[in-house]
């Protein structure tokens, strides 16, 4: 499974009102390229908080989901962000952390994730649920079965990496994209 | 600063509508955090980075969106990237509320360079900021609270004034 069509799959399984917050690189190119239908704040900089974000607004708004579309690279920088998350257990939030193992958008570098489990990390961390996916059917699968659960979830997706196809640049500015967000 | 200057301090700008306050403590303003710790209002994070992403997150929302993040002056070094690509490059308003050890000849001597560049810093960063005192701390906060109303971040500098 390469990550646009993990993306894909993932869209299916989120309604139409419900948020995603994505984190910067090549998560938010391909999701931005395959459809921006939703309350969606695309990270362009600061990477490594997605989560962050995802947990504040999750916070502010515990009557709506809000889904972190995470990188493996991107939730190495801010492996704190998992224990305040455990800690505070927003049962709206889903942490989907698309994992190829390496820094893609920067050259395909080779990541932890290669050694170390995310999931385990999650679970440590007193995630409600957490689960590594590895092909389309197990995924569609788990989308399924965590709409009758409460959060925190993580969904660790295991891709391949796909250096051959790229999406483009968001072309909305950063304030489009926060006052996009913030009207929906 | 005396302690109960900080607490009146985060009394009165919970009273003035802000309502998020995530931070990583600071001695220097110790009384201020423990007031919105008893008041439950206090979010603590593992980092400056990850506090600034959460109030990001929280001043997402339509109401109920004015936040503040407080650190020391060594989370403030950590934090200049977050503060340039996230909170200035999407126009989030925010206060900062900052520690300020170092500008005193015989403070301890991890803050001794960071004190002295701090100035520097805030200014290379455009984030306007004055210097919390006792006798017109009102006044810096009513600044403050009419910056964030009109959609700018800005920060509150709280200096450490003896050394221990």
């Amino acid at each position: 499974m390469i990550r646009k069509t993990a993306i894909t799959i993932a869209l299916e399984h989120i309604e139409f009102e419900e948020r995603i917050i994505s984190a910067n690189g090549f998560i938010s190119r391909d999701l931005f390229s395959i459809s921006d239908t939703r309350p969606t704040f695309y990270m362009i900089g600061s990477m490594g908080l997605a989560s962050s974000i995802g947990l504040g607004i999750a916070l502010k708004d515990p009557g709506k989901k809000v889904f972190v579309f995470d990188g493996d690279g991107n939730i190495l920088m801010n492996l704190g962000s998992l224990t305040t998350i455990g800690s505070l257990k927003p049962k709206n939030l889903v942490h989907v952390v698309f994992d190829n193992s390496v820094h893609e958008s920067t050259g395909s570098q080779p990541t932890n994730t290669n050694f170390v489990s995310i999931e385990k990390i999650a679970k440590a961390c007193n995630y409600n649920h957490t689960f590594t996916v590895r092909t389309e059917d197990n995924f569609e699968k788990i989308l399924r079965k965590i709409k009758k659960l409460n959060g925190p979830i993580m969904i660790v997706v295991k891709i391949q990496q796909n250096d051959t196809e790229r999406s483009e640049r968001i072309s909305i500015s950063p304030v489009g994209i926060k006052e996009h967000f913030m009207s929906r | 600063m005396k302690e109960v200057i900080q607490r009146k301090i985060f009394d009165y700008l919970l009273k003035n509508k802000i309502y998020n306050f995530v931070g990583v403590p600071d001695s220097t303003m110790k009384y201020f955090i423990d007031q919105g710790l008893k008041r439950n209002k206090i979010l603590i994070a593992t980092r400056e980075e990850e506090a600034i992403g959460i109030a990001v997150g929280m001043s997402l929302k339509k109401f109920q969106s004015n936040s503040l993040v407080f650190m020391q002056n060594a989370g403030f070094a950590n934090s200049m990237s977050t503060i340039t690509s996230l909170v200035q490059l999407y126009k989030i308003p925010m206060i900062f509320l900052i520690g300020w050890r170092g500008f005193q000849e015989n403070d301890a001597p991890e803050h001794t360079k960071i004190g002295k560049i701090q100035p520097k810093l805030l200014q290379a960063l455009s984030l306007q900021s004055r210097i919390l005192n006792e006798e017109d701390w009102k006044k810096s906060c009513d600044w403050a609270l009419k910056l964030i109303k009109e959609g700018k971040s800005c920060a509150l500098i709280i200096p450490r004034e003896f050394v221990d």
